[in-house]
């Protein structure tokens, strides 16, 4: 049997990836994150409030989504206490706008930062061609990337690493013509994803719901598909059909898991955290930082395919009744996404009273405060839970389960995760590459 | 007619990649693109690959730093390459060397886990000397993260052979002679001492019960914005002191005080803060205890 070491690159940093080989195909591949940063130790001791400032920094990509999963906790603690915090629909869609905003701008980068000049590469016999910095698609998409974030930034300051939020609602106070210019901006950013994104208006794209339409367009997309179909990838990277979104989204009812299409619902309290093949389980005989999220003991993929297929788009379920869990549907299925969060967040602009109030504050001081809370949001990447438990407002342990630990596991040969059971069976390390960063893989998120 | 580009390699220690993502935010970034070029980014498929920049002799112009840094290679490390083998050899090569981020520059968050072993480049906190002793050729530019401006205006005055003048943290007066407080548009609130009552209102001072540290934080965030639209202090957020070599304080959302009393702006003597503050106390100003937009008249 032979083995080989191969690095991952361009996924928010690196992961090695160190591959058993038979007859000329991955037989197993271990999945290794070599950097640690404790910032789960670090909060321990602070006041609860710390937290919102110091869990965006976990990572620089999806900053709004940790603060978004911290103050669910936060006030979940309120909720185990004896207080229910009553927060006021337009802090609620000012958060969920903020949310939207960041995944947007995900999904956009991801596409024309991460995927698509890969893809170029694969369909370039391996040899690259200047792509970003250099051709006018890649400083299209920089703008929107730009145009979009300010729409948020509208409300939450700035982004990365905002903070907006606070116990009983929003810190903000947004005047009408704030929400005017983040609907005009929005819009904007509308125009750029119909152009380039969807060849297509975007009602248009949301009505659209099978496959040859998305191919038959005239867009990056387009382009995109046409090189995963040309090089097998609508077979390769497929899982376990098994998908799970624990975070609130208006596009199903409740935390839901699906095997197959078949959707069930889900309790964020049934998620644990292996420490299996890690440093902090054995020093000498674990191989990486990262933790594995399973769910009853067993894996599920999280990310846009898994919010679709359990919100049952039907654009996703046809790319999934014939291409199954592959890339091209975790690919398709990102994408897609960009106009359902477009369209949602239009929707909550038009209809954000500014008259309500932004922020209860709590009736039980903080110093007083002992409990424990849980928060789930669905981030870019997947659902993302913050677990806390506070004692008279002092932090005294703090739990981060990304999206990309559920993702990105180590199982064992026998039970393979998510990423290991899409790599096995592939039979060269540039498809196995593609396979891995369809996932949207974050690694500084992985180790936190 | 453009002059010749100037060519930057990006590399990053213990990280978010926060400040990558805000150097992506920057607006004129085709313009940026024809005056400097990229060659090594962690994040983007660029001309060249790490094993490239790393087994390469070629000099150039830019180093810029992203992350704190530490010789423990079993915390962090990059295509197997220590922070030794990568920041020793690539300095040699670089014309000038800029450490984006409170990270880079102090230690910053990822420092609090371990202050021993985990520093910035040229400062451990608030003390000199960090991964380095010393250099001649670095700025800081501080933050969490840095603004994209920042980066891009230093690396155009670097470029162009303009002197920088610097503080006592090697960070560019330009930016870092500016403090949050200045531009903040609840100044006149500062002024009459009238507090903000809680979260959520467009009212009221953050400075003295909601741990604003706008008045001791060096940087021009409400003069050129974040996003290009706002700042903490506009979406009535305290500032967390994100550009200071104590980044992240503890109790962020508290105004520490001393006898009941809050620290005096930087600079500024407790004698002659207090004595202001206790004048501007006296007097109760109708006009900002209302909301600013009242209805009843």
């Amino acid at each position: 049997m032979k083995i080989t070491k191969e690095i991952v690159e361009r996924i928010e940093g690196e992961a090695v990836l160190e591959l058993e080989w038979e007859k000329n195909k991955i037989n197993f591949a271990k999945i290794k994150f070599f950097n640690y940063r404790g910032l789960e130790q670090i909060m321990v001791s602070r006041p609860l409030y710390d937290a919102l400032v110091i869990t965006p920094r976990v990572c620089g990509i999806c900053s709004s989504a940790h603060a978004n999963a911290s103050i669910l906790a936060i006030e979940d603690c309120y909720t185990s206490f004896g207080e229910n915090l009553n927060i006021s629909a337009k802090a609620k869609a000012i958060r969920e706008i903020v949310l939207n905003i960041e995944k947007i701008h995900n999904h956009i980068k991801w596409y024309y930062f991460t995927i698509l000049p890969e893809l170029k590469k694969i369909d370039n016999n391996g040899k690259k061609t200047a792509y970003a910095f250099a051709q006018k698609e890649w400083f299209e998409a920089q703008k929107a990337i730009v145009t979009i974030l300010k729409a948020g930034s509208i409300f939450s300051g700035q982004w990365p690493h905002a903070s907006f939020l606070m116990a009983g609602g929003v810190t903000c106070d947004p005047l009408r013509s704030d929400v005017t210019q983040a609907q005009n901006i929005v819009d904007e950013v509308i125009d750029f994803c119909e152009e380039h994104i969807f060849g297509m208006s975007l009602s248009e794209f949301l009505g659209i719901d099978s496959s040859i339409q998305i191919m038959g367009s005239n867009s990056s997309l387009s382009d995109g598909m046409d090189i995963l179909m040309r090089h097998g990838f609508d077979s390769i990277g497929r899982s376990f059909d098994k998908f799970i979104a624990l975070g609130e989204s208006y596009m199903y009812d409740e935390a839901s898991k699906a095997v197959k299409t078949t959707v069930v619902k889900a309790d964020v309290k049934f998620v644990s955290e292996s420490l299996e093949h890690t440093f902090f389980e054995s020093k000498a005989n674990g191989y990486t930082y990262s933790k594995s999220a399973m769910y009853k003991k067993n894996y599920f993929e999280v990310g846009p395919m898994a919010r679709l297929i359990i919100g049952k788009d039907p654009l996703i379920r046809d790319f999934h009744r014939r291409f199954k869990d592959s890339v091209v549907t975790r690919v398709v299925s990102r994408v897609a996404e960009i106009a359902h969060l477009l369209n949602r967040t239009q929707y909550l602009l038009r209809h954000l009273d500014i008259s309500q109030v932004s922020c209860k504050k709590p009736k039980i001081h903080l110093k007083v405060l002992s409990g424990e809370g849980v928060g789930a949001v669905e981030g870019a990447r997947g659902s993302l839970i913050h677990r806390v438990r506070v004692k008279e407002g002092i932090i005294k342990e703090y739990d981060i389960i990304t999206p990309t630990v559920w993702n990105l596991g180590n199982g064992s040969q026998e039970n393979p995760s998510i990423a290991q059971e899409a790599i096995i069976g592939i039979d060269s390390i540039s498809k196995a590459d593609i396979v891995f960063k369809s996932f949207d893989v974050c690694s500084v998120c992985t180790t936190q | 007619m453009r002059r010749k580009k100037s060519s930057i390699v990006w590399i990053q220690g213990i990280t978010c990649n926060g400040d990558s993502h805000s150097f992506y935010n920057y607006e004129s970034m085709k313009s940026f693109s024809k005056d400097f070029e990229m060659l090594y980014h962690p994040l983007l498929l660029l001309k060249k690959s790490f094993q490239e920049i790393i087994e390469g002799e070629d000099a150039f112009d830019f180093l810029i730093i992203e992350g704190a840094l530490s010789k423990d290679k079993s915390i962090i490390e990059r295509f197997g390459y220590g922070m030794e083998d990568i920041v020793d050899a690539l300095s040699k090569r670089a014309k000038h060397i800029i450490c984006a981020g409170s990270c880079a520059c102090y230690g910053g968050v990822f420092r609090l886990r371990d202050e021993k072993s985990i520093f910035g480049l040229l400062f451990s906190g608030k003390q000199k000397g960090g991964y380095w002793k010393d250099s001649s050729n670095v700025i800081n530019l501080s933050g969490c993260p840095v603004h994209p401006s920042w980066i891009v205006d230093t690396l155009y005055a670097l470029k162009e052979n303009k002197k920088v003048i610097t503080d006592e943290f090697l960070r560019p007066k330009e930016i870092y002679a500016y403090l949050a407080h200045h531009g903040c548009i609840r100044n006149e609130y500062f002024e009459w001492k009238v507090d903000c009552k809680g979260f959520g209102h467009k009212e009221g001072c953050l400075f003295y019960e909601q741990g604003c540290l706008g008045p001791m934080t060096h940087a021009n965030c409400n003069k050129i914005l974040w996003n290009n639209v706002s700042s903490k202090t506009r979406v009535g957020s305290p500032c967390v002191g994100c550009t200071e070599f104590d980044f992240p304080r503890k109790s962020l959302y508290e105004t520490q005080t001393n006898m009941s009393l809050p620290q005096a702006p930087v600079g500024i003597s407790k004698r002659a803060y207090y004595a202001l503050a206790g004048v501007a106390k006296g007097f109760k100003i109708e006009r900002l205890e209302k909301r600013l937009m009242d209805e009843d008249n």
